[in-house]
């Protein structure tokens, strides 16, 4: 008998403890995109997201038994790989990036008429965002750009719904003002 | 940026509560805001990523028959011994004396549910955000968190465990597990980690 794909992840997470590896499969499959999404997102570039991703999924596998509530293994996952950005973003931080060294990211390749002032512009924002401390473009990502609730950040990032909100109002600030100077 | 807009922003205000002078800086956010989404980078992972994480994992090595029988004997759920096997837990409880950082305090109480011991957790850990302790004697949750009060990296706490012998590991930052560098003796976890071992004597003894 075919075995259900519809299985939950609190059974597929039973499944790989038992000794069953392949049905982690199942567990990148779901999560795969949304964990790749914020990794692009906080590091800006493919084959590094890439890579965090893998080393995300192979640590979760690694300890996959230790996942307080399978059923939300995917937000634990999410957990795991949210730290191992801020981690990156801290060990490559603390040089300033200059506005015109910053690499030229593929375009969304859905406009064909993107010209040079808006390419200027994408270069501006990621410039700011660079700028931010990891905590601060964490929250902000996580808040205005993966459009997720404070309860779910404060979750994600072990913080308090106040102290995530200052995080945010402070990364906001910041934005704009490095907008303002960048003209 | 005043209160009102930051209330907006956040999602507590509707923008026609907002006065006037108020109103006009909060489109002004919403049109940085949208700047920023419409560049947003996000793409879905790579087709081969998948593969590439299952051939990492299935690379990883199988537990070794000393981690099954480690997982056997240290499974949460309720087992069934024989007397022999018990003797040979009692025999190695009484020859490991594993104290992490050194001290074990008293137990507390003295009634049937009393029978744990207090035992002071430390790692040395400058730099992380939160580390917990977790191992076999709470499901390997790490849901005890030890503390740094003043910020020397130093972190400390003292959790409850039963008698008998404990796999334990720390849990940095809620993600990386770090091995005990102080305990005395450890074993495999089956992954090429080590757990720490932790045996704990029953304090009515």
């Amino acid at each position: 008998m075919q075995r259900s794909v519809q299985r939950t992840d609190a059974q597929v997470v039973r499944d790989v403890l038992d000794g069953d590896r392949d049905a982690f499969r199942l567990l990148v499959r779901r999560y795969g995109d949304v964990l790749h999404h914020h990794a692009l997102r906080m590091v800006g570039n493919q084959d590094v997201a890439a890579d965090m991703v893998q080393q995300a999924f192979v640590h979760g596998f690694r300890k996959l038994g230790s996942c307080r509530n399978p059923d939300q293994v995917g937000g634990w996952l999410f957990r795991i790989l949210a730290n191992q950005c801020r981690d990156h973003l801290r060990g490559s931080r603390r040089r300033e990036v200059p506005l015109q060294a910053l690499p030229e990211l593929p375009s969304r390749g859905t406009d064909p008429s993107d010209d040079a002032a808006e390419a200027e512009v994408r270069r501006r924002l990621r410039a700011a965002l660079e700028q931010l401390t990891p905590e601060q473009k964490e929250a902000f990502v996580m808040k205005h750009l993966e459009g997720l609730s404070y309860d779910e950040i404060a979750a994600v990032m072990n913080l308090s719904v106040a102290a995530l909100k200052m995080r945010v109002h402070r990364a906001r600030e910041a934005l704009r003002g490095l907008l303002e100077e960048f003209g | 940026m005043s209160d009102d807009v930051r209330r907006y922003l956040d999602g507590d205000l509707e923008i026609d509560a907002l006065p006037a002078e108020a109103r006009a800086q909060a489109r002004a956010w919403d049109r940085i805001l949208e700047a920023f989404r419409s560049d947003d980078q996000a793409r879905s992972a790579p087709h081969w990523l998948e593969d590439r994480v299952m051939a990492e994992i299935e690379a990883l090595p199988e537990p070794g028959p000393v981690s099954k029988a480690w997982a056997w004997l240290l499974r949460p759920q309720p087992v069934r011994l024989s007397p022999a096997l018990v003797g040979l837990a009692a025999a190695l409880v009484a020859l490991l004396i594993l104290r992490p950082g050194g001290e074990a305090p008293p137990p507390m109480g003295d009634g049937p549910e009393a029978a744990v011991v207090y035992v002071q957790f430390r790692l040395d850990a400058p730099g992380a955000q939160s580390v917990a302790v977790g191992g076999d004697f709470d499901a390997w949750r790490a849901s005890h968190a030890l503390e740094d009060p003043d910020g020397d990296g130093v972190w400390t706490g003292r959790v409850p465990v039963g008698p008998g012998l404990h796999t334990y590991m720390f849990l940095v930052d809620g993600f990386q597990w770090v091995t005990d560098p102080q305990a005395s003796h450890y074993s495999d976890d089956g992954f090429g980690n080590r757990n720490a071992l932790l045996a704990v004597a029953d304090p009515e003894t």
